[in-house]
């Protein structure tokens, strides 16, 4: 069996990317039935089964709710009241808020821990002797229990906690990291990055082995550098890695709650109030699911919304 | 390599369907009243508010057993902390597979009166001697909805202030004879607050909770002692923002601001630190207010310092008061089928003798008054600080959407406390956004 | 051109001016660096494991003054956490196994098998990765109340208590998790279509194409899917609270969170616990981190 390759003649390394890649992605036509695409509908079947039921009608049926005001302690079910609910997340201020805090949330974490993974990535790809731990290492912030991390986060922000203490050791002042509006929002991004980046960097781990050696040879024959190699093998090999880790990561900090619960329960002053933390409120503190629902699928508009944007702007024409 | 991929998705599909199998079969193993073979008297299922081990230990080595052997039913308890026990009601009330008794603070109980959620237990309680209800006096109004008795509290529970006696002596006040109103706190406090060279706090002279959900507990203190109420009696419209309300507001802005603030960090929850973090341990206040656990790790933590407790204080012209009342409780669901054993279940546990037992294990107050003759009591100063200082306790009203409301509440005196709003204005905008909420209630 | 595979594989080209030890040393010690830093939460925690209960937090030494293994006692004990472990394991394991095959399957087939509707049904399937699960936690009780047959429910449904209090409901949210689906699809979505092509010439079936051409490059795709969705499982907490309630089905999360009472948070079991907690986690992501040695790269280009 003889397969060709893709390589392109030796001189393209130095012109601009496009050229060198290694695969071409389906070709884009419209797909038709065919013997191929038949299979590809059993191949997709069984998980697209599962989803639909128990993922997919869950989420319509709190679509519906969103239209409803349902207390689940009511005997009497569901209430339809048409538009109400969302109508009065306008001019509910807390909703809001809430939505300036979560879209700076993302902001603020996303390209952080991606730019930290990828380097944690690039250091760990080779395999020397001890990369195990090292990547151990990197990813163990993800895997420990949120609620016992925490309580030692909430510890080293705390007015006679471990940062404060380090500060002062160095004569710098105490600072109130989670109880002053405009840095607590800050500290519990940098509790989330911490806890994100093993995640990311597995990705793109994982991404990175998959790019062909044979790219880097051609292009070290080239006489590309390490920057350009960088730029013009490891960047667009990684591309789809990227786009999923960008669009995974904005799906999960857009729903952030479980570390602001721990660290600041919303405060101070609604700095760190994010949706999500409004929706667990409404949905499990106020009976109100009708209202959660509501707020959850304005949330879900603009998840959808951004993550469309980011991944367009990722890959430009291709998709 | 092709060959073994496929053999590992053949083997994974196969651990699939024999793992389906395996699992829909192996629930949690057949309890004895599984199955049909029912005992003769009955099944009954709880969720205890509640998961300390001490707590366990009681319920399933003494309580149960007891109440199996004299009932002839069977009990399934579960354990979840009534902070986590909200969700999983929720989800069972609406998929009908809710428990027959369940336990929750009373915040919640008024919530699931507006439902019909919950069994009276007035008939039950009328049924215990009248110096029984005399006994729990304190605690019984806690878990009362429109002065109908739905949950039966297991402990009392109450804020109080802890004062380091030494600090006291050092600014030369007498720690025999601590202050008894606000304002004479007040003042105590600026001669115990302690400032940096740059002016900062570093030993606050008075601590009151100003975390989330814990201002409205100090302010609900505060405003009791001014004469106020946070609802008025039906609980339909909030007075909260009464005279009384804002000079108990003003009253906790300026502990924290201006040039005689006597209390630094605002926002910490030192109530909920690790007893090595606290304040009292720490040295960086001289008072703080606190729970009964709380202080009793305290002092077991700092036995060389000499902590006293306040009694319950007040502002010139009104009644002490201090937040407190019922702790958490059990409820019966009114859909249950064993209401008269669901009662005999709750009622093992105002017993005189368990409900000391039972309160001495979690570290709460008793529930009975009577406790006051118990070595528990006896020999702990600061449980009989507790004890004594029940009749003072005025509690969160017991209304439908408190939780809500409160939060409303918490929203704007957290403003007020850092200034970004008066005192008035916090006051009246939160009782315009709570009363519709309460209106609801009518 | 061959390409030299004995070679030691790196990513960087020669070019730059600096020895190739050098710049080892120079990563080496960014790593150690990093790593420490990112470890000291970490740290943090295993140090309060062995700390007794009333020293928790007491000084900022992260050596205990007086170090205790009651903490690891209390937290087998007291929550018993070898049934929970046993529990999340079993889950844990199914849902790796589940979402591996079914997740990987359906990634390969939307990036290599279009169909009509196939970008449609891609774009809903992963969307509903986007709700948050306080909306769907109630309908999805709900169902695994009613399914059919189970915990004596008739045909329609009703009459038993479904999948609730079973490892089965536990296990029911996580068979197949959107996000891995597109995972796969963008792993699969790089792989070179040539292969098919030529294997199809040959006349291999569909299946044969992906189980013995596409699969085998997949090993470091199997692997985070493996590691993710161990981690999904063994750190869910809302789920497993809402649909057990005895303590044979409790899960790992559930355990610990015996020593969070409210307002009287037991930090030295919680830590012990959590350490425990975070050796099965650890022990998946070593083995499946294997694959992502370099060395399988080779593999997309034969010959």
């Amino acid at each position: 069996m003889t397969a060709t390759s893709t390589r392109t003649p030796a001189s393209a390394a130095t012109v601009a990317a496009p050229t060198v890649r290694r695969a071409a992605p389906p070709a884009r036509r419209r797909p038709r039935w065919n013997r191929i695409s038949i299979v590809g509908l059993i191949f997709v079947l069984p998980a697209a089964l599962y989803i639909i039921i128990f993922q997919l009608i869950p989420v319509i049926y709190g679509f519906v709710l969103s239209f409803t005001k349902y207390s689940p302690l009511s005997r009497s079910g569901p209430k339809p009241v048409g538009v109400d609910n969302y109508a009065n997340l306008f001019t509910n201020g807390d909703f809001g808020n809430a939505l300036l805090v979560t879209g700076r949330y993302v902001l603020q974490v996303l390209p952080l821990t991606v730019v930290i993974a990828l380097v944690l990535a690039l250091l760990v790809a080779r395999p020397f002797r001890g990369v195990s731990f090292f990547r151990s290492a990197l990813y163990i912030p993800h895997i420990v229990s949120l609620t016992a991390v925490s309580l030692v986060w909430l510890w080293m922000y705390s007015q006679d906690g471990l940062i404060n203490e380090l500060l002062n050791a160095v004569g710098l002042p105490d600072q109130a990291w989670l109880l002053h509006p405009d840095s607590a929002l800050n500290a519990a991004s940098a509790m989330r990055i911490w806890k994100a980046l093993g995640s990311n960097m597995v990705l793109l781990l994982a991404g990175l082995q998959s790019i062909p050696k044979e790219l880097y040879e051609a292009a070290r024959v080239d006489g590309a550098g390490r920057w350009n190699s960088f730029r013009y093998v490891t960047v667009p090999g990684l591309k789809p890695m990227l786009v999923y880790v960008v669009a995974m990561d904005i799906i999960y900090l857009s729903q952030g709650f479980a570390e602001i619960y721990v660290l600041t329960k919303g405060g101070p002053l609604g700095s760190t109030t994010t949706i999500n933390y409004l929706i667990y409120t409404q949905a499990f503190q106020y009976n109100q699911l009708g209202t959660a629902s509501a707020m959850a699928f304005v949330l879900f508009a603009l998840i959808i919304g951004f993550s469309f944007l980011t991944m367009r702007s990722l890959t430009g024409r291709q998709k | 390599m092709g060959v073994i991929a496929s053999r590992h998705i053949r083997v994974a599909a196969a651990l699939t369907a024999a793992a389906v199998l395996v699992l829909t079969g192996c629930s949690s193993p057949p309890k004895s009243s599984d199955h049909g073979s029912d005992a003769t008297g009955g099944k009954l299922s709880v969720w205890f508010p509640g998961n300390n081990q001490t707590e366990i230990d009681l319920v399933t080595r003494t309580i149960v057993p007891a109440f199996e052997k004299e009932t002839g039913a069977t009990v399934e308890v579960t354990y979840v902390d009534w902070g986590d026990i909200s969700t999983k009601l929720n989800a069972a009330f609406a998929a009908g597979t809710a428990p027959d008794v369940f336990g929750h603070g009373p915040a919640a109980a008024a919530d699931f009166v507006a439902n019909d959620r919950l069994a009276p237990l007035t008939k039950d309680v009328a049924t215990l001697s009248k110096s029984d209800r005399d006994d729990m006096a304190a605690a019984l109004p806690g878990g009362q909805v429109g002065g109908v008795q739905y949950l039966m509290p297991l402990s009392n529970q109450g804020n109080l202030i802890m004062y380091n006696a030494d600090d006291f002596a050092a600014a030369g006040l007498d720690p025999d004879k601590p202050p008894t109103t606000w304002p004479a706190l007040e003042a105590a406090a600026q001669k115990l607050t302690v400032r940096d060279a740059s002016g900062a706090i570093t030993r606050s002279g008075l601590l009151l909770p100003t975390q989330a959900t814990g201002r409205q507990q100090s302010f609900a203190a505060l405003l009791g002692g001014a004469g106020g109420s946070a609802l008025n009696k039906d609980g339909t419209k909030a007075t909260w923002n009464s005279a009384a309300g804002k000079k108990a507001l003003g009253y906790f802005a300026d502990l924290y601001n201006g040039p005689h603030a006597v209390s630094a960090a605002l926002g910490q929850d030192y109530s909920n630190a690790p007893t090595a973090q606290q304040p009292l341990v720490l040295g960086t206040a001289s008072m703080t207010m606190l729970n009964s656990t709380a202080m009793e790790a305290i002092k077991a933590a700092s036995p060389d310092k000499d902590l006293r407790v306040l009694p319950p204080l007040k502002f010139s012209g009104h009644d002490p008061a201090a937040l407190g009342g019922a702790g958490p409780g059990l409820m019966i669901n009114a859909d249950s089928k064993q209401q008269k054993l669901a009662w005999k279940f709750i009622s093992y546990f105002i017993d005189p003798k368990v409900s000391a037992q039972y309160t001495q294990g979690i570290g709460a107050v008793p529930l009975r008054a009577s406790a006051a003759k118990t070595a528990y009591v006896k020999n702990d100063p600061i449980m009989q600080a507790f004890l004594k200082a029940a009749p003072d306790y005025v509690s969160n009203p017991n209304v439908a959407g408190w939780v809500q409301v409160r939060d409303i509440l918490d929203k704007h005196l957290e403003q007020a406390l850092h200034q970004t709003t008066s005192v008035k204005d916090a006051l009246d905008q939160a009782a315009s956004e709570a009363d519709p909420i309460l209106t609801a209630n009518g | 051109m061959t390409s030299t595979s004995t070679r030691p594989p790196s990513i960087h080209g020669h070019q730059s001016g600096h020895a190739p030890g050098e710049r080892r040393i120079g990563s080496t010690i960014v790593l150690i660096v990093l790593s420490i830093l990112v470890l000291v939460p970490f740290l943090w925690v295993v140090s309060l494991a062995f700390t007794p209960e009333k020293d928790a937090f007491g000084s900022v030494s992260l050596i205990p003054a007086h170090p205790t293994l009651s903490n690891f006692d209390t937290a087998f004990v007291d929550a018993n956490l070898s049934t929970a472990l046993v529990n999340s394991a079993i889950v844990a394991l199914i849902t790796v196994a589940t979402n591996c095959a079914f997740a990987i399957l359906a990634g390969y087939a939307f990036a290599r098998m279009r169909f009509p509707g196939s970008t449609a049904l891609f774009y809903t399937l992963i969307s509903t990765a986007a709700i948050p699960v306080s909306v769907t936690l109630i309908p999805l009780f709900l169902m695994a109340r009613g399914i059919p047959f189970a915990g004596g429910n008739d045909a329609f449904g009703h009459g038993g208590s479904g999948f609730l209090d079973t490892l089965a409901g536990v296990v029911l949210p996580y068979i197949v998790m959107p996000l891995n689906i597109f995972l796969a699809r963008q792993f699969f979505s790089t792989a070179p279509a040539e292969l098919a092509e030529a294997a199809r010439m040959d006349g291999a079936g569909e299946w044969r194409i992906f189980a013995r051409v596409y699969l085998p490059l997949a090993k470091p795709l199997i692997a985070v899917i493996a590691i993710f969705s161990f981690t999904g499982v063994w750190d869910d907490f809302l789920w497993p609270l809402v649909v057990t309630s005895s303590p044979e089905t409790q899960t790992v999360q559930l355990a610990l969170a015996r020593f969070l009472a409210s307002g009287n948070v037991q930090y030295g079991p919680v830590m012990a616990g959590a350490i425990i907690a975070t050796v099965p986690v650890l022990l998946v992501f070593l083995f499946n981190q294997r694959s992502f040695i370099s060395g399988l790269a080779d593999g997309s280009v034969k010959g």
